[in-house]
């Protein structure tokens, strides 16, 4: 996006001291990227932002002690949609990951996985790209078919997504992710780079962000993706 | 059986009614008696008393005396002679046919005078006249008998012969034509009434049954007709003309609602037919009521038009009858051919064309009316038929419909059940996730930040273990029990792809024949167990670059295999490792078995071959 490497300047938000710990010791290997600030609620990470002008990336977990992550991942989506969004999520928790792509996150780090493994998707986020997981892919088909199905033209209402004017490579992409494939052996298979690919799913993941909050907010209750 | 019965029940019972119906004898040619068929006639007017001295012409018994004088209405006097051998034991008189009304007078005294003379004219047609006569009246030698006849030229006026001899035998000839000429037809008339009040009945409470209203209606009507041979006077009508015209409208009426009735038979409405027939009949009451002066002379017309719809319908009926095959309507047009023969003649007898002064339609009719009443009978009993064969139908349905509603109950039930089990799950595991899982994550991530020692590697590994292990405990409950292996193993594949990736080594899945395979969600646990364990293996112990992942379906069995190209180790000598008993229990779990295959060296595969359904 705007920076060619490296994170660049980049918040953490996460209660949990050694999730901190781990996320900060993981984002000293990734090349070009300064030691992150850190918050550990809501009113903390805003206060943080408002103290900081210059951020690429913040990675945000949704549980926290004075409110929901989703709320600052939209409120950044609408105020400061510079900053890569990136919600920390554990357990491929798909309506947790889900709402947050829904209010603006371009990504996610699984917990569950192992340092090497989140090592590689900083760096997939720092290119530029992001990583997806079947379950994902699986959620927003789902999305997809249901809005296909319920939704009337899009010139009728303000609240309108790209959901449904996802190309058909993207759906392609999608398919073969649900269906376990790894990005290389996407590339593999379409014949794209691998650079592409994630792109590609960059790209998916802003067809879903809803333009406002309130909206995102409202259409996560609807879905039932927050509780 | 019981049809063949009953066939052969009423077969017998229309041979007998055949065999009673046969023309009756008129004459006896026994000895004691004579028939007298020569006589003199002379035309007089309605109230001359005495026999006129001119104008007597011979005529042979029996007369019609239209044929003398053709437009004659009023008195006609017959004069027959006949000697008697002796007088001495009284002697039987019979007039067997005498139209309208007479006086009877022997040697110039009377014997018998009807009530009425002039117009309403008594009807002593319709039965032989019987007189017993003795001396003085009679006397030995020359007898002359005069008869009064009272007739309107409109109605074959006349006289028939006439039997004197032995009273016992020319009254058992009386008796026999009384018989047959009025008992028979009163008996008729009750079975009419009877049969047409039945079915007329069954019309009252059937009214959309109209077959049986318009046979009901045929059969009273026809009855009214009948009445026209047995009725002893014209009451309640002021003359012949009103009684005749009358009846003629009864008989148009009769036959023009049996062709309806056999209309409906054939399940045909045919309204504007209907609707033509009912004018016609509308138009020839007003005409006999209104003009009787006029109608009933003129009531051949009626007549005419009656017999074409009568014959018309019975003709179009039969025809009908032997084009559709349907058994009951040809036992119907088999009782109506008969009324047709018999008819026939009676018509002809109508007409003058046949002499004789007995309708046979009298006498057969019982035989018609009893078939019809079979074949209604037999309708009706068919239709109860279908109603009864349409409740077991209707029950067999009721039942296939509640055995399918309690399936769909019990599916639906199953499902229920199904779905709330798997919701209990997803309940189960975010719980488990959300605390367990959080905890055991910040138990690694603090074990990796901390000091390394040996055992915060081996904590660590165990701890790893262990979120694997519910990662996969996730992976099968959020799939869902309708997913297919791809769709089960895609998470596992994919994380693998990553941990491969991330460790250097190259991962290569192949999947065959996979896609719609299902398996219990306990077992797809043991399966991606087993996968995840073989590729822990590989990922710890093998130091390969290459690992291959086969599944493989064939008929029904599922083949998965992880092959490497590490460093391997020798069977014979390795020591059975905690991790190959626990594939190998793990296999079993499975209902199959697993195979290695290792040389020191030359990488390791684990093979796993599994039926796909255990029962």
């Amino acid at each position: 996006m705007s920076h060619a490497i490296g994170l660049g300047p980049t918040l953490i938000v996460d209660d949990d001291a050694s999730m901190l710990d781990r996320l900060t010791a993981l984002l000293k290997t990734v090349e070009g990227t300064p030691p992150p600030l850190c918050a550990r609620s809501v009113a903390e990470a805003r206060r943080v932002l408002s103290d900081t002008p210059v951020l690429y990336t913040a990675l945000i977990d949704l549980g926290l002690p004075d409110g929901n992550g989703v709320d600052i991942i939209a409120q950044l989506h609408n105020q400061r949609p510079e900053v890569n969004c990136v919600v920390i999520s554990a357990w491929e928790e798909e309506a947790t990951v889900l709402s947050a792509l829904r209010a603006g996150a371009c990504g996610y780090l699984l917990k569950e996985r192992d340092d090497d493994e989140l090592r590689m998707a900083l760096q997939s986020i720092s290119r530029g790209g992001a990583s997806i997981d079947p379950f994902v892919a699986r959620g927003i088909l789902a999305l997809i078919s249901a809005t296909t199905d319920i939704t009337p033209p899009p010139s009728s209402g303000t609240e309108t997504t790209g959901i449904d004017r996802m190309s058909q490579r993207e759906t392609e992409i999608l398919q073969l992710v649900a269906r376990g494939h790894s990005n290389r052996e996407i590339a593999g298979l379409t014949g794209l780079s691998r650079l592409t690919v994630e792109s590609y799913t960059k790209s998916i993941y802003r067809k879903l962000a809803v333009s406002s909050r309130t909206a995102a907010v409202f259409e996560a209750r609807m879905r039932g993706l927050l509780r | 059986m019981n049809r063949w019965l009953r066939c052969m029940a009423l077969s017998a019972l229309l041979l007998a009614l055949a065999a009673c119906s046969r023309t009756p004898p008129v004459e006896h040619a026994a000895s004691g008696i004579q028939q007298l068929d020569h006589a003199d006639a002379a035309p007089a007017d309605w109230h001359s008393s005495v026999p006129p001295d001119t104008g007597w012409v011979p005529v042979t018994l029996m007369d019609v005396w239209t044929s003398h004088w053709p437009t004659h209405d009023g008195v006609v006097w017959y004069r027959l002679r006949w000697n008697a051998a002796s007088a001495d034991t009284p002697m039987g008189l019979l007039l067997d046919y005498v139209c309208l009304a007479d006086a009877v007078y022997l040697n110039g005294s009377l014997v018998h005078r009807d009530q009425a003379l002039v117009e309403p004219l008594a009807r002593s047609w319709v039965k032989p006249q019987y007189f017993l006569l003795d001396k003085p009246l009679l006397r030995q030698g020359e007898n002359e008998l005069l008869v009064r006849v009272s007739g309107l030229a409109a109605y074959q006026p006349g006289m028939g012969t006439v039997t004197v001899g032995d009273a016992q035998t020319v009254s058992a000839l009386y008796q026999q034509g009384v018989h047959w000429r009025y008992d028979i037809p009163l008996f008729n008339q009750a079975i009419g009434v009877v049969l047409g009040a039945l079915f007329g009945m069954f019309w009252l409470v059937r009214r959309e049954d109209t077959v049986y209203g318009w046979y009901a209606l045929s059969a009273l009507l026809f009855a009214g007709y009948g009445f026209n041979f047995i009725a002893p006077s014209v009451w309640p009508f002021a003359s012949t003309d009103g009684w005749e015209a009358f009846n003629a409208f009864l008989y148009a009426a009769a036959a023009s609602s049996f062709a309806i009735f056999l209309l409906r038979y054939c399940h045909l409405k045919a309204r504007g037919l209907t609707r033509t027939l009912l004018a016609f009949n509308a138009i020839s009451l007003t005409y006999a009521l209104l003009w009787p002066g006029s109608a009933g002379p003129q009531r051949s017309l009626i007549i005419i038009v009656g017999g074409l719809i009568y014959y018309s319908g019975i003709v179009a009926f039969i025809v009908n009858a032997v084009r559709t095959r349907r058994t009951d309507q040809r036992v119907l047009a088999v009782c109506l051919l008969i009324p047709l023969l018999t008819s026939l003649h009676d018509f002809l007898l109508f007409f003058g064309i046949i002499r004789s002064n007995l309708y046979v339609l009298a006498f057969t009719s019982p035989l018609t009316l009893i078939g019809m009443g079979f074949v209604l009978a037999h309708r009706f009993a068919a239709a109860m038929r279908r109603a009864e064969g349409f409740n077991v139908e209707l029950q067999r349905e009721v039942a296939t419909a509640t055995d399918n509603l309690s399936n769909t109950l019990a599916r639906e039930h199953e499902l229920a059940l199904v779905n709330t089990r798997i919701g209990e799950r997803l309940n189960l595991v975010r719980d488990v996730h959300d605390g367990f899982g959080g905890s055991l994550l910040s138990a690694i991530a603090a074990l990796e930040r901390s000091p390394v020692t040996s055992e915060t590697l081996r904590t660590t590994a165990v701890l790893k273990q262990l979120r694997d292990d519910l990662r996969l405990i996730i992976d099968t409950t959020t799939t869902g029990p309708h997913t297919d292996l791809p769709g089960l193993l895609a998470p596992l594949r994919h994380r693998w792809s990553q941990r491969m990736e991330a460790a250097g080594i190259e991962s290569q899945w192949h999947m065959e024949g996979i896609e719609q395979v299902r398996l219990e969600p306990a077992r797809s646990l043991d399966l991606l167990r087993f996968l995840q364990e073989a590729m822990t293996n590989v990922l710890k112990h093998s130091g390969a670059g290459h690992v291959a992942l086969t599944l493989r379906r064939t008929d029904a069995r599922l083949l998965a295999e992880v092959q490497d190209n590490g460093c391997g180790f020798d069977e014979t000598t390795h020591t059975q490792g905690v991790g190959l008993a626990s594939l190998r229990a793990r296999a079993e779990r499975l209902g199959g078995a697993m195979h290695l295959r290792s040389r020191s060296g030359e990488g390791v595969a684990i093979a796993l071959d599994v039926p796909l359904h255990i029962h």
